[in-house]
């Protein structure tokens, strides 16, 4: 490292700033994994929002005369992923279930982020008993395996795509509140509440409209990654039996464990569905991956 | 160091006594209870009531939540619903299964993570590292059933490389002294068995260790990216000390410090990701005997297995923190 580099070091930004957003935002434009992580997010919201006018065939159309000499015929023109054990085209089946997984991921994370926030942030300002209890409590939801939790919570709620993505979503509760308070307490001390309060800023507001945007950027990380794991959750439960009651449903964790006993002879129905959830958990992943370097204020100012 | 220990003890107490009352609560919250999960369809409302009876849920709640705590400090665990045999020796026969398969990945995990991660920060900014980076975000990505369902029809089903499913085959004719399969077999000299055993092992662990190994190589990358370049490290090599030396003693021994927190974090994450490996793989463990226990209504099961499952990983979890001290002398003394 030259001498230059290392008094630019030294100085600060050797590139001027516009402010922490502005900055990620230059950054995520230059980084090709967020590109890649957002052309596949593209893709599958693209998937869910148009499957009505994008999908050749309904998600529940049957054609049996496909199948009648045996399951199941493989990709061709007409049906470009094949065609599963019902006779129903995959392809379409596909670009519906992003749908259910969309709105399973997004709804999940809503529940785990804005409940695991409000513990966070209530547990991480006010500090002592307070958060004590809180944290403790979050100990002994962190004591159990996430899957085993979501399991038994489908288990009182009763089945149901509903009840499924609020058990998926409480289980990131603890991730959620554990990352906010941690971040509020390192901001709880800093010169600028400090200063906040000294002028007499009261205390919800200190927390409202200074701490906490101060303390947001790893939970929109942490959100976008927890999109990810909710989608894989979500297919992880459909796999034990635990998935969406009805079955004629197209989810995608549902397709790829309906279609486990066809393995031999129709690889392709487990794969496809298969590749679809990896597909859409990397965008999330990529694109979470790409944020948290371009948040991170230890990187800043460098170009 | 003692008193850090007694004190990290302590604060296990809260844990577990609040773990016990939500798991009991959580149970009795179940819809349905287990004499309808035991008789089904020939559910009379007085067969449900004596079997209800028998099992003493019909005693005040605070009544039952007393006997639960008296006899599981007394270490019993209670029997279980359906198979009426004691939990506690049904843990005793599936834990070894679940921890043999955890270790299992976690040696898959470790084994090509940390190597791995450490030459991609050798090579910053090179080919390989960006190979790396893309191959573990894949990694996490992959749900654990989907990869163990293709390894299993590639490797088991098409190609007959490996076994497909449970943890011995039944030809093999050895003795469990341990309840670790392969551990027994070495253990008895019966090497046929162990090595039957480890073949056994070895698809379910990739599946298992996938999620891991993809976490430990990019922990691993990014603390040696930040160990190479600290102040130590280049002293070192200003003073001529070799390379190996380098990369090992100071290098090495500072960047897998995080790797270790990891590893305690994963093991959590491991016996949940188990439930799906040992139901794909019919591996007789505690995964996937909870979650069979969970569709029954086995409230024994539950409440012992769960409870267990959680002690073990606090205490993972505990020895972790305290090897941290040991392997850095700089958080001992604070």
């Amino acid at each position: 490292m030259s001498i230059a580099e290392l008094e630019g070091q030294l100085v600060g930004p050797t590139v001027p700033t516009g402010g922490l957003w502005h900055e990620a935002w230059r950054r995520l434009r230059r980084d090709r994994g967020a590109i890649v992580g957002f052309i596949f997010v593209c893709c599958f919201v693209l998937a869910a929002v148009l499957a009505p006018i994008i999908a050749p065939y309904g998600p529940l159309d049957q054609d049996l005369a496909l199948i009648t000499k045996g399951c199941c015929p493989g990709p061709s023109s007409a049906h470009w992923f094949g065609v599963d054990q019902l006779g129903r085209d995959e392809l379409s089946r596909i670009l519906w279930g992003a749908r259910y997984s969309l709105i399973i991921g997004v709804v999940s994370v809503t529940v785990g982020l804005s409940i695991g926030v409000t513990l966070g942030s209530i547990a991480g300002y006010f500090g002592g008993a307070v958060d004590n209890i809180i944290m403790r409590l979050m100990d002994i939801m962190l004591a159990i395996p996430g899957l085993l939790l979501a399991i038994g919570i489908v288990a009182v709620l009763g089945p149901g795509l509903f009840q499924i993505m609020i058990a998926v979503g409480v289980t990131s509760i603890p991730i959620f509140a554990r990352l906010i308070r941690g971040s509020i307490l390192s901001q709880r001390e800093a010169d600028f509440v400090l200063a906040a309060r000294s002028v007499g800023v009261p205390r919800r507001s200190i927390l409202g409209s200074h701490i906490l945007p101060n303390s947001i950027s790893p939970v929109i990380v942490q959100g976008t990654l927890s999109l990810a794991t909710a989608i894989i959750d979500v297919a992880g439960l459909a796999f034990l039996g635990l998935g969406d009651p009805d079955p004629s449903r197209p989810e995608w964790g549902a397709m790829l464990t309906n279609t486990n006993e066809y393995l031999q002879s129709a690889p392709f129905l487990a794969i496809i569905p298969g590749i679809a959830i990896v597909i859409s958990a990397l965008g999330f992943n990529l694109i979470g991956d790409a944020l948290r370097e371009a948040l991170d204020p230890k990187l800043r100012g460098r170009a | 160091m003692l008193r850090f220990i007694v004190r990290r003890l302590l604060l296990l107490v809260p844990i577990l006594i609040g773990l016990s009352i939500l798991i009991f609560f959580w149970i009795h919250a179940l819809p349905g209870g287990p004499a309808q999960a035991l008789l089904g369809e020939r559910a009379t409302p007085e067969a449900v009531a004596q079997i209800r009876h028998d099992l003493g849920l019909d005693k005040p709640i605070y009544e039952q939540y007393w006997a639960y705590v008296r006899t599981t400090a007394e270490g019993n665990l209670g029997v279980s619903i359906s198979s009426r045999r004691p939990v506690t020796t049904e843990i005793r026969e599936r834990f070894p299964a679940t921890v043999e398969l955890t270790i299992a990945a976690m040696i898959f995990a470790l084994s090509l993570g940390i190597p791995l991660g450490f030459y991609a920060a050798k090579r910053h900014g090179s080919a390989f590292d960006h190979a790396s980076l893309v191959g573990s975000l894949i990694g996490i990505s992959i749900p654990i059933f989907f990869l163990a369902i293709i390894l299993k029809y590639i490797f088991a089903v098409r190609l007959g490389w490996l076994p497909s499913i449970g943890r011995q085959s039944v030809l093999i004719n050895a003795e469990h002294p341990t309840g670790f399969y392969v551990l027994d077999g070495i253990v008895t000299g019966n090497w046929n068995a162990a090595w039957d055993a480890v073949q056994h092992l070895i698809l379910p662990a990739i599946a298992l260790g996938s999620i891991p190994l993809a976490i430990i190589a990019r922990i691993t990358r990014a603390s040696a990216l930040d160990v190479q370049n600290e102040d130590y490290v280049r002293t070192a090599r200003a003073k001529g000390m070799s390379p190996g030396i380098v990369d090992r003693r100071h290098v090495m021994r500072n960047a897998l410090l995080p790797v270790v927190t990891i590893i305690g974090l994963q093991f959590g994450l491991l016996l949940g990701g188990a439930v799906l490996t040992e139901t794909v793989f019919a591996i007789p463990g505690m995964g996937s005997w909870l979650a069979q226990a969970i569709f029954n209504r086995d409230y024994p099961v539950i409440q012992g297995g769960v409870l267990f499952l959680a002690i073990v990983f606090v205490m993972v979890n505990l020895i972790v923190d305290l090897s941290y001290g040991f392997l850095n002398p700089r958080i001992r003394v604070s």
